[in-house]
């Protein structure tokens, strides 16, 4: 069954993954959803793309790609999806096998079954999901990776820390 | 997860499992591995978003699959083990190094050589493989996350969800299982835990 409501209230997405209000026309100024959701029922199966400017949930099966960039997609606890998912905040509580690409977060609940690619700003994982895939994060330009170089290459292998370790009675063993 | 629910996953950790430690092993994985630009890492889990969040943001690409999860629901459904490994379909020579966390202890000695197998072919020349093992089974039965903090400091979080059988084994034995790795560095910690560092033998890194 197709269920439209005005308001997004019941979006499982934490606040902060929400849509903000815009505030003016900067460039700055993320885009929006206007707050209204679309509910795929767990009796409707849809095969084929999808395309629209508002949230997305889908509680029965989708076999295609999704295409809401500015609007959040969810999948219910009793979904299915497989497909390439492209939209703003991403939450999966069912089944994805497939890639997603979010301009913001993606929420992974510990009843979801992912299996696939991640792209976004930020990833949420609870415990309990089952999860096979690759995750990149997005990167601002000037952000470098957070590795820190190893001093001595890879003859460091062969200088272990010999003080300094914690706990300080840890044994060496050969 | 509600305060309530994670208070007592803190409870459970604090008067059940070893207490947390600075993994000098882990560092040693991390800096090795960041002489690498592209360098890949697989994740065999149990999923945690600490440690998804931590080698994420040092990675280009950060691979993970739960295979703590894929052995109990195997087990549940009364699959051969055996069949569980083809979830680690990669490439072979993909991975430059592998966090097997303490998958081993869940595992009989066929069972191990056959994941070990598996490593050997998904990890590039001088990829290194990372493995922890308790001393003796823990007093809380259910299986625990390690999860990655400040400073290469790591504590364990009990999964309530994972309930797997225990095969602890002494250095020897389990030293005896990782086939044709070369060991590079081990460490014995006081709260019964041990952690390993293999790496695939090669003059340098496959490509």
């Amino acid at each position: 069954m197709l269920k439209r409501s005005k308001k997004d209230e019941n979006s499982p997405l934490p606040d902060s993954a929400k849509p903000v209000t815009p505030q003016s026309n900067s460039a700055l100024t993320p885009p929006v959803s206007k707050g209204e959701t679309t509910t795929i029922g767990e009796h409707i199966a849809i095969e084929g793309s999808v395309r629209g400017n508002e949230n997305l949930v889908i509680e029965g099966s989708l076999k295609g790609n999704v295409e809401l960039e500015k609007h959040n997609f969810t999948v219910g606890s009793k979904g299915r999806v497989e497909g390439e998912i492209n939209a703003r905040n991403v939450s999966i509580s069912g089944q994805l096998n497939g890639i997603i690409k979010a301009g913001g977060k993606v929420e992974i609940t510990k009843e979801a079954d992912f299996y696939g690619e991640i792209k976004a700003n930020s990833i949420s994982v609870e415990d309990g999901a089952y999860f096979k895939g690759v995750i990149e994060l997005n990167r601002e330009p000037h952000r470098k990776p957070a590795f820190k170089e190893p001093q001595k290459g890879f003859s460091s292998f062969e200088q272990a820390p010999k003080t300094g370790m914690t706990p300080d009675d840890t044994k060496k063993e050969k | 997860m509600t305060s309530a629910t994670a208070q007592n996953r803190d409870n459970l950790a604090r008067d059940f499992l070893p207490a947390g430690y600075k993994s000098t092993i882990l560092q040693q994985f991390v800096n090795s591995l960041g002489r690498w630009q592209d360098a890949q890492i697989l994740d065999i889990g149990p999923v945690c978003q600490e440690n998804i969040t931590y080698f994420a943001i040092r990675m280009r690409k950060h691979y993970a699959c739960d295979m703590f999860l894929r052995l109990k629901r195997e087990g549940s459904k009364g699959l051969s083990s055996g069949d569980v490994w083809r979830h680690l379909d990669y490439p072979p020579r993909n991975f430059d190094g592998i966090q097997l966390w303490d998958l081993i202890d869940h595992l009989d000695d066929g069972e191990v050589s056959q994941l070990v197998s598996l490593c050997y072919s998904m990890l590039r020349a001088t990829g290194l493989l990372m493995l922890i093992a308790f001393e003796k089974e823990p007093a809380l039965p259910t299986t625990s996350t390690f999860v990655i903090g400040q400073d290469y400091h790591m504590s364990l979080r009990p999964q309530p969800h994972l309930k797997l059988s225990w095969h602890c084994r002494h250095n020897r034995a389990l030293m005896s299982l990782m086939g044709g790795f070369n060991i590079v560095k081990s460490f014995q910690y006081r709260n019964g835990l041990r952690e390993f560092l293999y790496e695939k033998p090669g003059l340098c890194r496959d490509e």
